[in-house]
């Protein structure tokens, strides 16, 4: 047994969370538009539970604003999305986001970022919290400042606030897209893990077709505010990259989403403008 | 967390760099005092003043001033300060009151508030509450201005994300809005320390029967220069105290900063 393993790490076995499993998504006809520009228009889409999905498409085909209303954070204008069969708004607690950027609290020391939200009083989140960044590999960094960590392990701090919640759901904005190539690897390599120890259902958003081959059970590809594919991918977890399968599948993904011209106008952005907190 | 990348060996030398000019400024000035080229009656000797100040403080007098006008100075920061950080928070947080009362005060702000005096001097007489009405309107401003800025630019990115983490109005202020807008509130405590003694120094020298101000033009009566500079001594001190205890507060508050720590 190594004598220099921090207490912390002692304390937590490494436990599969089978108790908390996935939930079941079903979208329904649902359309999204700002202004003159439709960016959804009637998306169907049913997810298993406990399922790992991967959206992939061209910037602004609308993935992003997909995985926004999944989230909550915007409305559809038409159509519905349950989750387990109850409507959206209902089950909240059960999703939690990673965005692009960490966003974590730079005022906050790393582990009362990953405490964030969390109903327990002050020592019981801590543990809790130390826990979960002992899941990420950052118990050591606990009690720094967020500005003092790599682009990498700020991700990895927010994806350890997003699990300390539990959620049955995991939505994740291109939370490796700013991240270097080997870095990613990395990044790929934990948050499988901790898909399949958990079991929640996730949902990847993401630009890059071998990503999305990594690590998805199904691909999808948004055009025209539709989905224009819905690619299985029957690889054995975890997946070589480097082998003729998963290249096969690659190319023929990568083939299909070139196939279309580049959407006109801007990437779907949510409109910040006249947005205030309390409202 | 190691401490040790400060450089020991110019650690005397960076403390002592900002006084140099100061100090060499007062030996030219006691020199030019003692050997008569500068008239006593326009500027007495710093060892004069030094002596003032010291059978000042050995009668009792000078802490009665001291203490007066700390006393006011520090209760109109707090009415004042607070009032501007709660409408600040206030307006920066619900746009129903922004649109209520943001031009209103808009307005307000764009008079001097000095200029009020004579109507300040009607309304409360020259008793306590004039005083610390100016004093209280000369604080409101900066503070009023910078928290409502600092609510206004909290990143919306993070205000997503705590409302994505199911934080409510509460917990949402608590962790994200109100941190996020401290170091601007911050900076109006700053510039509002340097309107508060400014406003006291103009109010305390109108009418008052204590005080730095009151001391001043009580000794500017009985041609006392070395009293009237020991004032203004006392003032630099205490401005530069209030700053001091600014910028600690900052340092402590945004530690997190790395352009504060």
């Amino acid at each position: 047994m190594n004598t220099h393993l921090p207490p912390v790490q002692d304390a937590v076995a490494r436990r599969p969370h089978r108790n908390a499993k996935g939930v079941g998504i079903r979208i329904d006809s649902v359309g999204r538009t700002y202004g003159e520009r439709t960016v959804l228009a009637g998306v169907d889409l049913d997810v298993a539970a406990g399922e790992f999905v991967a959206v992939v498409g061209r910037s602004g085909c609308g993935k992003s604003t997909l995985l926004r209303l999944l989230a909550g954070l915007e409305n559809p204008d038409a159509g519905d999305i349950r989750l387990d069969g109850r409507p959206h708004a209902d089950e909240r607690e059960a999703l939690r986001i990673m965005f692009q950027d960490a966003r974590l609290l730079p005022w906050k020391s790393v582990v009362n970022n990953v405490a964030l939200g969390l109903a327990a009083g002050h020592k019981a989140a801590r543990a809790t919290a130390l826990e979960a960044l002992d899941e990420v590999g950052l118990a050591d960094r606990a009690d720094e400042w967020p500005t003092r960590l790599s682009g990498g392990q700020r991700q990895r701090v927010a994806l350890a606030r997003a699990l300390v919640h539990k959620p049955r759901l995991l939505l994740l904005d291109e939370p490796l897209g700013a991240l270097d190539a080997l870095t990613r690897i990395e990044m790929h390599a934990l948050i499988e893990r901790l898909w399949r120890e958990e079991g929640f259902t996730a949902l990847l958003v993401t630009h890059d077709v071998s990503e999305a081959i990594a690590l998805a059970d199904r691909v999808l590809l948004i055009e025209g505010g539709r989905i224009a594919l819905d690619q299985r991918v029957e690889l054995p977890h975890p997946r070589e990259r480097g082998g003729a399968r998963f290249a096969a599948l690659e190319e023929q993904v990568l083939r299909r989403v070139l196939q279309h011209p580049p959407a006109m106008g801007r990437s779907a952005a949510a409109p910040f403008g006249r947005w205030r907190w309390a409202a | 967390m190691t401490k040790k990348n400060s450089t020991p060996l110019h650690r005397p030398y960076d403390q002592i760099l900002p006084w140099l000019v100061p100090l060499l400024l007062l030996a030219l000035w006691q020199t030019g005092a003692s050997s008569g080229w500068i008239s006593t009656r326009i500027a007495p000797a710093p060892a004069a003043v030094l002596e003032a100040g010291w059978s000042l403080a050995a009668s009792g007098e000078l802490f009665r001033h001291l203490w007066a006008s700390t006393q006011r100075a520090g209760a109109g920061f707090l009415i004042g300060g607070g009032i501007g950080l709660a409408l600040g928070l206030l307006n920066g947080s619900f746009r129903v009151f922004e649109r209520l009362l943001d031009t209103s005060v808009q307005m307000i702000r764009n008079v001097p508030h000095l200029a009020l005096i004579p109507l300040v001097i009607l309304w409360f007489g020259i008793d306590e509450e004039g005083k610390l009405f100016l004093v209280a309107l000369g604080v409101f401003f900066p503070v009023y201005l910078n928290s409502f800025h600092g609510i206004r630019s909290v990143d919306p990115a993070l205000v997503e994300m705590g409302r994505a983490y199911g934080l409510g109005n509460r917990s949402l202020f608590r962790h994200v809005i109100l941190p996020g807008a401290l170091p601007s509130i911050l900076v109006g405590v700053r510039f509002a320390l340097g309107w508060m003694w400014l406003t006291l120094i103009v109010a305390e020298t109108i009418a008052a029967s204590d005080g730095i101000g009151y001391m001043a033009m009580n000794a500017r009566e009985f041609l006392q220069t070395d009293v009237v500079v020991l004032a203004i001594v006392l003032y630099a001190v205490l401005g530069k105290v209030a700053d001091a205890a600014a910028r600690w507060l900052e340092r402590r508050l945004l530690r997190w900063n790395t352009a504060y720590a």
